[in-house]
Formats: C-alpha cells, sequence, structure tokens
C-alpha cells in the first residue's frame, strides 16, 4: 500500500503544474455557478479531477518514465495500480467536494439574492433549488462515467500504446451503443422483455447507502482494471 | 574481495540479438568499465541488472541479493544514470526532489541540495531545459541523495563536451574513495574507461570478450605491424583483426604469442579503442579476403 500511496504522490506531482490552475479555475467557477444558479453544477468539478489524469500518460512519454520506473524501488505492479487508485481517488474527491457545495448551496439557496426575482430565469433557476433528489443522482451519475471512462481509458492506452487509446475508444463506444440500439429496438418490438429499473431508496439513509455501495463498487471496478493491467504488464520488459 | 557485483552465464535474446553466457564481476571500491561497439549488449546486459530486461537464464548478484526476488532491496541501494534524463523535463529540481524523496529510505534533501549547489544545477528551471551534461549531473545528485552503494551508467559521457565530461569523471573518482562503493560505467569512448577504470569487460556481439583489471588488458595484447610474408604460419591464426595495408599488416596479438616472433615484425601495446577496433576488424574476417 506504501508504494501504491508513493506512486500516487509521484503522479499528482507529476500533473499538478498542468492542472493546478486549471482545475482550480473549474472549481471556483462551478461553486459560485453552483451557489447561485443551480446546487446541480458543482458536478461539473469532476472535470477538475479529469485535468489531474489527462497530462500523465505524455508526461511519462515525454519524460521517459519507463526507464524511472525501472529503477526506483517499488514493486512494478504497483506502479501500474497506483494509477488507476489514483484515478478512482480524484474522482472520489471531487465527489465529496461536489456534495459539499451542492448542500452548502441547496440549503442556502443564494438565488435569492438574485436581481428580478419574478423574471422568467429567475423562476427558472429557482427550480433548480426545489429538487434535492436529482441533485445527489447527477453528482454520482458524473462521478461514476467519469471514473469508468479514464480507468477504461488508462487500461487500454497502457495495455495497447496511448496512440491506439482515441481508436479503442471510438470502437468501444461504437459497441456499447449498437449493442443499447439492438436491445432498445428489440425491447420496442417486444421481441425481448422491457426491464424495469428498480426504484431509488427514499429515505436519506437509502440513498447514503446506495452512494456508498456505488462509490465501493466504482473502486473495485479501478482495482479490476488495475489488476488486469499490471498483470498484463509485468510479463512485459521495461 | 567482495563483488558488488556478479554476473554468471547470462543469456538474453531478442530476436537477432543475443546476449551469450555473459559473466564478470565487480569488486567492491572499483570502477569497471563496459566497453564495447553500439549494439554489442551493453544495454541489455545493465537492463537485466535492473530487472528491467527478463534473462532467459543466468544470475546476477548485486550486493549478494538476487537481482530479480530482491529487487527492491537492490534499488534502494542503487543508483543509475542513463544516457538520457529519465526525470519529468516540465518540472524544477526542487519539484523532482518532492517527488523522488519517499521512495528511498535514506534520500536526504540537505545532501540532495547541496550537491546541486555543488554542480551548478538552478533549482528553478525546468530540467527539460537543461543541457545534457546538466541533466547528467542532476542524475548522479539523485543517486548520491540516497546514498547509492553501486551507481551503473550507461554511457553517460556521449555527447558531452570535453569539460562536462572531465566534471563526471571527477566526480566518478571521488565517489569511488568509499571503498564500498562501486561503479560499472558503460560506454564506447574508451578514453574514459582509459582515465578512471580498475577493472575492464569488452562485451563483443553479446559475448564477453575479456575481462579483467586495466594492466591486465593493457598488458595482455600488442598490435603487431611488419610485412606480411615475415609472418610464421602458426602465428598468422592467433592473429586478431589482420588487415593488410599497402606498406604492410597490422593486426592484435596476444602478449603471451608474442614469444618467437621474428625481429623484422614490430610491436607496440595495445589501446582499449585499438583493441575495439581490431575485434570489429577480425569480425570482417579480412584475413581471408
Amino acid at each position: 500500500m506504501k508504494d501504491i500511496l508513493k506512486i500516487m504522490r509521484f503522479d499528482f506531482l507529476s500533473a499538478r503544474p498542468y492542472a493546478l490552475a486549471p482545475a482550480a479555475i473549474i472549481l471556483l467557477l462551478c461553486a459560485a455557478l453552483s451557489l447561485f444558479f443551480s446546487p446541480i453544477i458543482s458536478a461539473y468539478i469532476t472535470f477538475g479531477a479529469a485535468i489531474f489524469i489527462i497530462p500523465l500518460g505524455g508526461v511519462a512519454e515525454k519524460s521517459g518514465f519507463n526507464r524511472l520506473y525501472g529503477i526506483l524501488p517499488v514493486n512494478r505492479k504497483n506502479i501500474t495500480r497506483a494509477r488507476f487508485i489514483y484515478i478512482f481517488f480524484l474522482h472520489f474527491i471531487a465527489e465529496i467536494i461536489e456534495i459539499a457545495i451542492a448542500f452548502v448551496s441547496f440549503n442556502l439557496k443564494l438565488n435569492k439574492l438574485l436581481p428580478n426575482q419574478n423574471g422568467e430565469l429567475a423562476q427558472m433557476v429557482s427550480k433548480g433549488f426545489e429538487d434535492g433528489f436529482l441533485i445527489p443522482v447527477a453528482i454520482i451519475a458524473a462521478f461514476i462515467l467519469f471514473c469508468l471512462l479514464f480507468g477504461y481509458m488508462e487500461m487500454m492506452g497502457q495495455l495497447f500504446g496511448r496512440e491506439n487509446e482515441l481508436k479503442i475508444i471510438i470502437i468501444t463506444l461504437g459497441v456499447v451503443c449498437g449493442v443499447v440500439f439492438v436491445i432498445l429496438l428489440l425491447a420496442e418490438r417486444e421481441i425481448i422483455p422491457t426491464l424495469k429499473f428498480p426504484s431509488l431508496p427514499v429515505t436519506t439513509a437509502g440513498k447514503v447507502i446506495l452512494g456508498v455501495v456505488l462509490n465501493i463498487i466504482m473502486l473495485g471496478i479501478c482495482v479490476l482494471f488495475g489488476e488486469i493491467t499490471a498483470n498484463r504488464l509485468a510479463k512485459r520488459e521495461l | 574481495m567482495e563483488n558488488i557485483l556478479e554476473i554468471n552465464g547470462l543469456c538474453k535474446s531478442y530476436g537477432d540479438f543475443s546476449l551469450k553466457d555473459v559473466s564478470f564481476a565487480l569488486p567492491k571500491g572499483y570502477i569497471m568499465g563496459f566497453v564495447g561497439q553500439n549494439g554489442s549488449g551493453k544495454t541489455t546486459t545493465i537492463r537485466a541488472i535492473l530487472n528491467m530486461a527478463k534473462a532467459d537464464s543466468g544470475k546476477i548478484s548485486v550486493f549478494g541479493l538476487d537481482s530479480v526476488t530482491d529487487t527492491i532491496a537492490i534499488k534502494e541501494r542503487l543508483g543509475v544514470v542513463f544516457d538520457e534524463l529519465y526525470l519529468a523535463n516540465h518540472l524544477n529540481v526542487r519539484q523532482i526532489e518532492q517527488q523522488l524523496k519517499p521512495f528511498y529510505k535514506d534520500w536526504s534533501t540537505e545532501d540532495f541540495f547541496r550537491r546541486i549547489k555543488d554542480f551548478g544545477l538552478p533549482d528553478d528551471k525546468k530540467v527539460g531545459a537543461f543541457s545534457k551534461g546538466m541533466k547528467m549531473k542532476l542524475m548522479i545528485a539523485v543517486a548520491l541523495s540516497h546514498k547509492a552503494e553501486l551507481i551503473v551508467l550507461d554511457e553517460p559521457t556521449s555527447g558531452l563536451d570535453p569539460v562536462a565530461r572531465d566534471e563526471l569523471l571527477d566526480i566518478l573518482s571521488e565517489y569511488i574513495e568509499d571503498e564500498n562503493r562501486g561503479v560499472l560505467f558503460s560506454t564506447h569512448i574508451t578514453a574514459d574507461v582509459e582515465r578512471i577504470a580498475d577493472y575492464v569487460t569488452i562485451l563483443h556481439n553479446g559475448k564477453v570478450w575479456f575481462t579483467g583489471t586495466k594492466d591486465e588488458l593493457a598488458e595482455g595484447y600488442a598490435v603487431l605491424k611488419g610485412a606480411e610474408a615475415d609472418i610464421p604460419g602458426a602465428l598468422k591464426e592467433k592473429l586478431i583483426g589482420f588487415h593488410n595495408y599497402r606498406n604492410g599488416f597490422e593486426a592484435l596479438i596476444k602478449t603471451a604469442d608474442l614469444v618467437g616472433v621474428p625481429s623484422p615484425l614490430e610491436y607496440e601495446k595495445a589501446s582499449i579503442d585499438e583493441i575495439l577496433v581490431y575485434i570489429a576488424k577480425e569480425d570482417k574476417n579480412e584475413r581471408h579476403s
């Protein structure tokens, strides 16, 4: 675990010069917009987490980190695993910040400070402060989507090369869209039975538990991606 | 004498290139020059020492530890300098220090910045913008700051200007003053080896052609010159890298084989550079052309 934390710190410090300023701007902008216009806007802070991940592949390639990884006194598999835990934790931290901002925003209702409260825009804005259910759903959905996307991209990038990353993502998205389209088509024509989504818990405790479970599942998926990648890469030479 | 590095029967194949039964040892307190032409297998051997390349067979011991099973313990005590910088190009020296510090138990921030100052490196400039000599010094500062007992350098002087090369060799000479340390120094610039190495290993076509002290190498080989007609038949087969010029021939010969050489033939001590050249010529098999 120590190795993983060291590598995560290493990755964070590698990305920091590129990511700190844009991430801070995203955070401040989203927080301000969330406070005044809609708590749901805080979900966009996830982009700030992404900014700490995107530069890593290029930095590693340009700086010859393969050689550095070969001389550092750490288990090679842990170097790979660490990247996936890093992806999870950045999104997790973003999610916590988003929830905190959304909570403050929802309770302060600073939209009331906006001018022309009877105007159409102000009325629309105030609706965003009414639905307390949709906000955590949007935040967790953003967390899951980004975490999955970056975890998958990282795995593909490490296994098949960064230059093929985009190609693989496009193919994957195409396949996913194709499968979803076929399922929807078959369901519409009643060839397969339509699935009913289970209703979400109504109580706050139920929602919190569901949120925690989804976070644990995402951690599990990131660990799984990391394990698959580490095992495959361990067979390769640096 | 205790060996800080020992390689026994290392074999490794990559398509049409292979290391064949590479064996040599570096005793504590000495510098070994690891020489050979480009593509002779020096970097592959170093990568195997670092467990970056998996050996097909053979055993490598560093500090008496196995290079595969004890690789982490070895890397705690090992410093590496490659021909290219392996640190984050977009960071400055301070940020690099922050990144590397947690990885080494014996890391000394004080030592690191003292060396950075001694080497005249700016600590606020991106390391990617450093000159090649500065990058070498930075890698050495990293190696010395975690109190590495063995430094492995892969072609560190290629591309360096003479002043930077001289500085690097001085740093290594100073480092080896502690007799518990060792340096393995791969290069094809043999002048560097002549200057600082105590031991020399010559790798040729993936095989160890010579390993021993620099003095043994210097005393072991000579360049023989003269007219081809004066070479006794039995001696001709012992010549290495025979080449016939307009004014006569030149070839490398073991000094042990000089006994009975007829007087018209002349010989002189061979430099490491000459030895490498004659080994390469031997491959071309000019004798039989």
